[in-house]
């Protein structure tokens, strides 16, 4: 390996990030503080109803105590007294013929922490902490910092500026 | 040939010249496993959002939230939260938000019609504190206001409550909780004489039977909705009935779904009071011993302007709350015409259906939890409506015991805490006690140590009534705090924003983001949010909850409590106390509302040692002793004793929260019954100790329509709630990505075939318009919502889309809580 | 025996039976015929009218119960605007097929005229029942209606999610499983699935043997298998 290869090899570990939030640096701060612009009298126009995320894609979780989004398609799922459609996949037993995510073990705790032998009924209504999502991008971003990130650099000491 | 120095060497200059950078190395191992770097510290919190009061664990790393998940130890939700809750995490991070204060400015100078520019605190409350004396001097005491929030700590709301009754003398301090919950706050208090639920969540484990009266649990209360989900599902003898003027996602677990005509709730409880009657399954001896029956006085009026036409040709606008006694068999002949037939003719619900929900309630072996949020409360007849379940469980004495249990949900986190029982209504002072009583008025003096007679016994304008003073410039200055209530408030285009935009007024709005309220302020303040300073909570079931201040709030960003008691220091005595009052007090001459408000001798009695060294408290470092338990401390004083008893302080920060009263460390779960509540004496039974005469109150109403039915002009029902991602309009939760990527605008969900009948398909571009205002949106023909034929909904939560433009300020006249559940609109293509 | 014969019939036989005096044989042959004709096309008319969906929900029972709920489904609004219609799936196309349904159906006119179904609360009671007719209707004829317009060489696997691709190749190709197995409740509301096995479970071919719930019965009693859970019953 060339010599000037290798310095570049060992810049390399701190030119990427630094590019990387460059690219990353505070969007340029807006005439108004409003986001959307808000304006009570106008009218806005609608924009179109977005589609749900398909892609059938893990999208990682922001901490490990997060519930995960639904990245397929729900319509015209039924989940009622009469059926749980989600759980004809997740459940433990259906998982390998559609290869789906068995539900985490704590779903089988009840209330008086006991582990049942198949999910608890009050984890019944699934869509209470999973959601769906659309292809809409947030208007303002959010600048929470995941622990894997935070330990990786020295802190701002919670200064936001 | 590049040696291993060199190497080292080129690595130490990358390294500086990322260090002179933004970026920084990724040399730290990322954690695969959990190392010392990786180590969390774990504390306890109230959940920020509904008035369920879930317990979260909350984890900090370098003065920010990386995680947050359901207390396992929190009775009220055992480990669960909701989608809202799991994103706590994310709440306080939305890029855009407000570090300084900001002032409408033009060459320098404040002006009403400037741009916002960053200003210091100094600067801002020098603004402020010379338009509010400008105010005083003019008009005095009733031209000043403030608008608090259900979402204060119980601490703010206190504060809120000196500084607006004592500190200038006036009762125009109303909290948005008269949007979410007057109305049943009235009723309680005319039934039983003390506000808030006798009954408990661990109602939800012992109900054979579940009623909701307009409320959409599954979405507006889910953790709770788990609950009752867990009973009706293991339980094969459970079951649920749910009513609404539309279908929803509670429907799912429905046995008994109903979709009532709007307004006709009314008629289905006088039903179910007649059938109990008539079926002879009246508990007799209940009745006799604890109840009285009263006529109420009908034909009412709507609570609108009183030029306006309803309010001129209603018979008792005047005096709504009016009613007289009556015996049991007046009673039952008043409710004998809501028969069977005239019921389901009226309301639309089939007959079998109104018959087995009668059965839930007359039949004496089933247990029976009514629920009910904003479908009873936001009500023209709201406080009718609340008196109308209270009547169906004494007439059958399903009422203070486990599982039978009538009980009002909230919507805000501390609605009950804060709105109600410290008391930040306008008529309202803290433990149940009223403005308009000089005995209450003379103990609140003794209690904060005031001269005698300082404080106002004028009752000060309500939510609604704020905003149409403030529009005929009556009322000129104004604090919005933790509120939206620009995007909140009903007929807002016509009603509230020319108020905000008056050139007489001067608004200041205190918020963590820049809301639309924020955005037609003359003033706006940064405020510091939930876990950025120490707060406490009272949720639906009586329950209070502390929590510390775990992180620094951003930039400038200061607590709702510093900014009240900092404003507090720039006003003396002398300019806003009445002169007889100081000459017959002279040592009160010359002091700070600081001074007398929070100087008091119990406010600063506790001092900065008794802090939990483990946390910050940015409030008490400020003023030098411990001010949140100092106030805690002078606020538990008025409960003690009488029904309303809080624990020491110290006690909250150790447990997930108690049910007052809190009687020798216990707290009590079922009130008003002997050997549950320590305040009944042995032998007594049952006592509604609220009352004098101990009997709780059944009332005499009749079904009454509307404030505005669709016709041929304007030939939809329009009804406004919530979703399950959003909450307080929005303002946090479109701030989290994941939840605005899951609801990102607010649809009107329409029948398939209202819409076909339009020319219209889902996601086609409609105007939504009433008399008052228009909203642009999309259509929704599926999906969560199903209205019927006739009935169109639409959520608040988009600051892009406001539908409160289209709503009525029609109110409930007693309870001057506004209807957002009923008004007339069409839909028209765009 | 004879004497028990009524004359009217009598004389009506004679007259049918006697050779035609006046008419030609030409005549009669082709009057047969286009009365033939004529009936037949009077009788296929009306069969097909009552193959419409303007037929079907011309019933309220129809028309406020399984209509109104297929609205929401992805068969009466999607993307490309075909749309199924009540008889696409529920009629047979085939004639014998057909005609054997429409004789199933006089119950049906039947449980119409005794009111069967007529409130919504029974309809949601006898759901289970209805629908494990159609189910095993289906099954039989091994997804017909399904496949006259979703036809497994159509099927192009590549545009669909791998989830469903590799089912499809796996269950559909293979004859293993046929739709309905694992697409039920696709247009209208499911009923009580309990002992209903999804299509892709190993138990769905053995009805006899149906798996348990597949929710926790926490309360030592029969969790959820109370059925369709009905109103509380009349008063006494």
């Amino acid at each position: 390996m060339r010599p000037h290869h290798l310095a570049a090899l060992a810049v390399l570990p701190f030119l990427v990030p630094a590019v990387l939030s460059a690219q990353n640096a505070e969007p340029r701060r807006l005439d108004s503080p409003f986001r959307p612009p808000v304006n009570f009298v106008e009218q806005i126009t609608p924009p179109p109803i977005p589609p749900d995320v398909t892609d059938d894609r893990r999208v990682a979780r922001n901490y490990p105590e997060q519930p995960p989004v639904i990245p397929h398609n729900v319509r015209d799922y039924q989940i009622t007294l009469n059926n749980n459609q989600c759980l004809t996949c997740h459940s433990r037993r259906f998982t390998e013929a559609v290869q789906a995510p068995m539900v985490s073990i704590t779903h089988y705790v009840d209330r008086d922490g006991q582990t049942l032998g198949a999910v608890a009924p009050r984890r019944y209504f699934c869509m209470q902490c999973h959601v769906p999502q659309t292809t809409a991008q947030p208007i303002v971003p959010n600048t929470f910092t995941d622990l894997d990130t935070l330990v990786s650099r020295p802190s701002d000491r919670g200064d936001r500026r | 040939m590049l040696d291993r120095r060199d190497f080292i060497k080129a690595q130490a200059v990358a390294a500086a010249a990322a260090a002179g950078g933004i970026s920084l190395p990724a040399a730290a191992q990322s954690s695969m496993v959990a190392g010392e770097d990786t180590a969390l510290k774990w504390s306890k919190a109230p959940c920020r959002f509904c008035g369920t009061g879930c317990g979260v664990m909350v984890a900090t790393k370098d003065n920010r939230v990386v995680a947050t998940h359901g207390d396992m130890q929190a009775e009220v939700n055992r480990g669960l939260n909701c989608v809202k809750g799991y994103f706590l995490s994310k709440i306080m991070y939305g890029q855009d938000r407000l570090t300084q204060p900001l002032l409408r400015m033009r060459d320098g100078k404040y002006h009403k019609d400037g741009e916002f520019q960053p200003v210091s605190w100094d600067r801002a409350f020098d603004e402020m504190a010379s338009q509010w004396k400008r105010v005083l001097k003019a008009k005095g005491p009733d031209a000043v206001g403030m608008f608090g929030s259900g979402q204060w700590t119980i601490w703010e709301g206190y504060a809120a409550s000196k500084l607006m009754r004592a500190g200038f003398r006036t009762n125009n301090l109303d909290p948005n909780a008269r949007h979410c919950m007057a109305s049943a706050a009235v009723a309680f208090i005319r039934t039983f004489g003390m506000d808030e639920p006798m009954g408990c969540y661990d109602d939800f484990e012992h109900a054979d039977a579940f009623v909701l009266w307009g409320s959409n649990m599954a979405e507006m209360h889910p953790i709770l909705w788990t609950r009752i989900t867990d009973r009706r599902l293991a339980h094969s003898h459970v079951k649920v009935a749910v009513l609404s003027t539309f279908e929803h996602r509670s429907f799912e677990l429905a046995d008994i779904p109903m979709i009532f005509e709007p307004g006709t709730d009314l008629a289905i409880l006088n039903y179910i009071a007649n059938h109990i009657i008539q079926t002879n399954r009246v508990n007799r001896e209940f009745v006799e011993k604890h109840c009285n029956f009263r006529l109420g006085q009908k034909d009412i009026g709507y609570g609108l302007r009183p030029e306006s036409v309803l309010e001129v040709r209603a018979a008792n606008a005047k005096d709504p709350a009016d009613s007289k006694p009556i015996d049991f068999d007046a009673f039952a002949k008043f409710v004998s015409t809501y028969t069977l037939d005239y019921t389901a003719e009226l309301t639309k619900v089939p007959k079998e259906r109104l018959l087995a929900l009668a059965e839930m309630y007359a039949d004496p072996k089933t247990k029976v939890m009514s629920l009910w949020t904003m479908g009873f409360n936001q009500h023209v007849r709201g406080v009718w409506v609340n008196h109308m379940v209270y009547n169906i469980h004494l007439l059958t004495g399903k009422i203070s015991e486990p599982g039978n249990s009538p009980f009002s949900l909230t919507g805000q986190p501390s609605a009950c805490g804060t709105a109600r029982e410290v008391g930040t209504f306008s008529h309202r002072l803290p433990a149940d006690m009223q403005v308009a009583n000089p005995t209450h008025r003379a103990h609140t003096e003794e209690a904060w140590k005031l001269p005698k007679g300082l404080l106002p016994a004028k009752i000060g304008y309500h939510a609604v009534q704020q905003d149409r003073m403030l529009k005929d410039g009556k009322l000129n200055a104004y604090w919005i705090m933790v509120n939206n209530n620009l995007q909140a408030a009903p007929n807002s285009a016509n009603e509230t924003y020319p108020g905000y935009r008056n050139p007489e007024n001067f608004i200041v709005v205190s918020d963590a983001y820049p809301t639309v309220t924020a955005s037609a302020a003359d003033l706006i303040l940064p405020a510091a949010m939930w876990v950025e300073k120490e707060g406490a909570y009272g949720n639906a079931e009586r329950r209070t909850h502390f929590w510390h201040q775990l992180v620094t709030a951003p930039g400038e960003a200061r607590s709702d409590l510093w900014q009240l008691m900092e404003f507090s220091k720039r006003f003396t005595t002398d300019e806003v106390w009445p002169g007889e009052v100081l000459d017959a007090n002279p040592s009160y001459r010359g002091k700070t509302l600081f001074d007398v408000l929070f100087r008091n001798g119990n406010v600063d009695r506790f001092p900065l040692s008794e802090l939990n060294a483990e946390y910050a408290n940015d409030e008490s470092k400020d003023f030098g002793f411990y001010v949140q338990k100092g106030l805690f401390e002078e606020y538990a004083g008025f409960g003690r004793g009488h029904g309303h008893d809080l624990a020491p302080f110290d006690t909250y920060h150790q447990v997930r929260g108690l049910r007052w009263p809190v009687v020798d460390g216990k707290e009590t779960r079922w009130r008003y019954r002997e050997g549950l509540d320590p305040f009944v004496k042995p032998g007594e039974d049952v006592r509604f100790y609220g009352n004098p005469d101990g009997k709780a109150n059944i009332f005499a109403f009749p079904y009454e329509p509307p404030a505005e039915e669709p016709d041929k002009d304007f030939d939809l029902w329009l009804v406004t709630g919530r979703v399950l991602e959003h909450w307080h309009s929005g303002s946090m939760t479109m701030r989290v990505p994941e939840l605005y990527k899951a609801m990102p605008m607010a649809l009107v969900f329409m029948h398939p075939d209202d819409a076909k009948s339009r020319g219209l398909r889902r996601g086609s571009e409609v105007k939504v318009v009433s008399r008052r205002g228009e909203m642009q949106t999309r259509v929704e023909t599926r999906g969560r919502n199903k209205p019927p034929r006739g009935v169109v909904f639409v959520p608040w939560f988009d600051s892009a889309r406001l539908i409160n433009k289209c709503t009525l300020d029609a109110t409930d006249p007693i309870s001057k809580q506004s209807d957002f559940k009923k008004c007339a609109v069409k839909i028209v293509a765009v | 025996m004879k004497a028990r014969i009524p004359v009217s019939v009598r004389r009506a036989w004679q007259t049918i039976a006697r050779p035609s005096r006046t008419l030609s044989l030409g005549f009669l042959t082709l009057g047969g015929f286009l009365a033939g004709v004529f009936f037949w096309g009077g009788f296929n008319t009306a069969l097909e009218a009552t193959n419409t969906e303007a037929f079907c929900i011309s019933c309220h029972e129809m028309q406020s119960n399984v209509y109104e709920e297929m609205k929401q489904t992805i068969h009466f609004t999607n993307r490309s605007g075909v749309r199924a219609t009540c008889p696409d799936c529920h009629v047979p196309h085939e004639w014998t097929d057909k005609i054997a349904r429409k004789m199933q159906a006089s119950k049906e006119v039947w449980g119409k005229i005794f009111g069967t179904i007529d409130t919504r609360d029974k309809f949601v009671a006898m759901r289970r029942e209805l629908a494990e007719h159609e189910w095993a209707r289906l099954k039989s004829n091994n997804s017909l209606e399904c496949r006259n317009c979703h036809s497994a060489d159509s099927m192009d696997i590549t545009k669909q999610g791998a989830r469903a691709a590799r089912i499809h190749e796996q269950y559909l190709f293979s004859g293993e499983r046929t739709c309905i197995d694992c697409h039920k409740g696709i247009a209208h509301r499911l009923p009580d699935m309990q002992g209903v096995p999804p299509g892709w479970s190993e138990a769905s071919d053995n009805p006899q043997k149906p798996i348990g719930h597949w929710l926790a019965s926490t309360g030592g009693n029969d969790g959820m298998n109370g059925g369709v859970a009905l109103p509380a019953p009349a008063p006494r």
